[in-house]
């Protein structure tokens, strides 16, 4: 394989990474923290509004949420232009998948720990602050890295709404050069790189968390 | 507010038909721009030439984007989306081509054709089994799940003396990746993508000649929504005076090496 | 939406043998990758916990690989690239295989994750009351860490669901294939999409539903 096939890889790599850190990181986690606080709050709607949410997002493939997003909205007079549409789409479905995590990271914060804090007085506030937020964000690093990474290599689904990302661009020269294992392993070895960052990053925040250690 | 986005929602599906209703020749020649949706994974059609959007749609939509006086946007789409995305009108229509069929003629409307499409096979380089299309009979041949050339295929093997085995992939690439790999003996496709492929990588892969079965032909689908009536007859007005002027025939030679003897309307029947 | 767009579904409907097929094989190729991963993911984070540095390097290596590359890549290299070192599989061995090894390797970092939350006193105790290794393992350790990684196990489990799709690729009749060809065949594309999401919401629903049981079912083991 050429150098240039090799560079057009890494051009389209760099579009998989910015859709990535936006929908994911960012946009993603946001929605994903939003929903999980409804789902742990007393109010009834906003408990079935997040479960709905979390329910369809989680239930359905991604795929299907971007031909939903891009070919049904503009039926209804939304024409979503395809870069939004991989945006909307993935920050969507990983928010599902990353508010279940925190949820689980929440559930699993021993209530001694929590009893604890009100005997010596902490108010809710303080106690979610210093004790529960703390120790959960330790216990559900581990699962929401995992699913960053997942994420990042789904986005290799938004090609369907017409955006060129590493999947599609090793799928298009495969099939003009006619060398897919050759393309398949040049991208693989990209996403390889990529994910690696992803873990390192996610090693380095553990070790610096070792103060939630149980 | 949710309330109201509904509301506008519901309306602009009420209101959908009559917007719609515009003539899309002059909503394309009004915007200056030619919205066609197509696939980049079908050689030499439409491909990614080290990096660069190539293939003879780019020569041929240039030529009706001249003809018309306006520009081509591209939607590159895998080809699952081309079809639901000229529906849901995301472009205005689609280059590909595909296979003129009858099932596919009641669906769209479709520009007079560009190329031949008549099925042929692929082998591996230096297989000296098969020589000629019957000697597949008894074997397995791979093709592409739901096509045309599948279709065209299974009619050829009734006439064979002994049954084939069929494979169908979601793509012709992962057909040929398995020719490669020697599961399957051949690859039915149509002659023109595979003449490129074995001129491609003659190493690995070669024409089996002649190609076999009812001739069929390489168009544009459109939609046949009245409306867009007019863009289509002149889409095919285009590519009708490309062909009389030599500059189809050119570019057949461009990017096939041979040229097609094509029909000069667009078809009222297909071969299957 | 123009006029050639509409929902029919009796098309789809008429061809319910088939989905019915693919829907078989998905939870076939489902069930038997994730009892499969689960167990050798549970071996692997065994072996890197206790097998000494070296084990753990060892493992390490084909883990992040594993986790880091798309499993599209993985099944395509399999199966079309394997023959070229003598290894031809037949696609749904292939497929298994593949899912397989891909699940285990997300699963073994969870497993990871339970392993490290389990409190030292708690093993401390185990030690102190005569308890072994194996059976610290299966009386303190299992019961305790499945809670704290049920609901991230359920998560994977999901997502392995998706991946099942990928096997479509090697042109594995599974469900994704089976429908999406319908939906190509008839001009159906709306109708197979909707399709294709209810039928995986409703399998989702299922293994979420199974997880949120367990997890009742597992709170009694919830220490502190």
């Amino acid at each position: 394989m050429s150098w240039k096939l090799f560079l057009l890889l890494l051009e389209a790599a760099r579009l998989t990474v910015i859709l990535s850190v936006v929908s994911i990181g960012v946009i993603g986690f946001l929605l994903a923290t939003g929903v999980c606080a409804a789902n742990m709050s007393q109010n009834r709607f906003a408990r079935g509004a997040g479960w709905l949410f979390v329910s369809f997002f989680r239930g359905t493939p991604l795929l299907v949420q971007l031909l939903l997003i891009y070919y049904l909205l503009p039926s209804i007079g939304l024409d979503v232009p395809s870069e939004v549409a991989a945006v909307a789409g993935m920050s969507l479905c990983t928010a599902a998948y990353q508010a279940e995590i925190m949820r689980g990271g929440f559930a699993a914060v021993p209530t001694g720990l929590v009893e604890a804090a009100d005997m010596a007085g902490m108010s809710r506030l303080t106690t979610f602050r210093r004790i529960r937020l703390p120790i959960a964000f330790k216990l559900t690093l581990p699962g929401l890295i995992n699913e960053w990474i997942m994420m990042l290599k789904s986005s290799s689904l938004v090609s369907v709404v017409g955006v060129v990302e590493l999947t599609r661009m090793a799928q298009d020269l495969a099939a003009s050069t006619y060398r897919p294992l050759e393309l398949y392993a040049a991208a693989g070895f990209i996403y390889l790189c990529i994910s690696i960052v992803v873990a390192l990053v996610g090693r380095g925040l553990e070790a610096r968390l070792s103060w939630g250690r149980l | 507010m949710l309330l109201k986005t509904i509301a506008a929602g519901v309306l602009a599906l009420a209101l959908g038909t009559v917007a719609h209703a515009e003539d899309a020749l002059e909503r394309v020649k009004a915007a200056g721009v030619l919205k066609v949706g197509t696939e980049t994974a079908f050689a030499p059609f439409d491909f990614i030439d080290a990096g660069d959007h190539a293939g003879m749609n780019i020569d041929v939509f240039g030529a009706i984007g001249e003809a018309l006086g306006v520009k081509i946007e591209w939607v590159t789409l895998p080809w699952d989306g081309v079809l639901p995305g000229l529906e849901s009108g995301k472009f205005d229509m689609v280059a590909g081509p595909a296979t003129i069929t009858k099932a596919r003629m009641e669906r769209y409307r479709w520009s007079v054709p560009v190329a031949e499409a008549t099925v042929a096979l692929l082998k591996k380089a230096g297989d000296e089994e098969i020589t000629k299309p019957e000697d597949i009979a008894g074997k397995t041949v791979g093709s592409g799940k739901a096509t045309a050339q599948l279709a065209q295929l299974l009619e050829f093997a009734k006439t064979l003396p002994e049954p084939i085995e069929t494979k169908e992939y979601v793509s012709f690439n992962e057909a040929y990746a398995d020719l490669a790999a020697g599961r399957v003996v051949a690859v039915a496709n149509s002659f023109p993508n595979i003449a490129y492929v074995a001129q491609q990588r003659p190493e690995t892969f070669e024409l089996v000649e002649p190609p076999f079965g009812a001739k069929t032909y390489f168009g544009y689908p459109g939609r046949k929504d009245p409306e867009y009536k007019t863009l289509m007859d002149a889409v095919d007005a285009a590519i009708l005076a490309m062909k009389q002027d030599g500059r189809l025939a050119e570019f057949q030679k461009k990017w096939f090496g041979i040229t097609f003897e094509t029909p000069d309307a667009p078809l009222t029947d297909a071969a299957f | 939406m123009g006029a050639a767009m509409k929902f029919d579904f009796s098309l789809i409907l008429a061809s319910a043998p088939d989905i019915l097929r693919g829907i078989g094989v998905t939870l076939f190729i489902w069930v038997v990758c994730v009892a499969l991963g689960l167990a050798l993911g549970f071996l692997i984070a065994v072996a890197r916990r206790y097998g000494g540095r070296v084990a753990n390097a060892v493992l390490f290596v084909p883990v992040e690989v594993i986790r880091g590359t798309p499993f599209l890549v993985q099944v395509f290299l399999l199966y079309y690239g394997g023959p070229l070192i003598g290894l031809s599989l037949d696609n749904l061995p292939a497929g298994i295989i593949a899912l397989s090894v891909y699940a285990a390797a997300y699963y073994s970092e969870l497993w990871r994750a339970g392993f490290d939350a389990i409190p030292k006193g708690h093993l401390e105790a185990a030690d102190c009351v005569g308890m072994g290794p194996v059976q610290t393992m299966t009386r303190i350790m299992l019961p305790e860490m499945t809670t704290l990684i049920l609901p991230a196990m359920v998560n994977m489990t999901i997502l392995m669901l998706k991946e099942t799709a990928i096997l479509s690729i090697i042109s594995v009749p599974e469900l994704t294939l089976t429908v999406s060809a319908l939906g190509t065949q008839n001009y159906a594309f709306v109708e197979s999409f909707t399709v294709l999401a209810l039928i995986y919401w409703a399998l989702v629903e299922a293994c979420g539903g199974a997880g949120r049981w367990a997890e009742r079912r597992l709170a009694k083991y919830r220490f502190a």
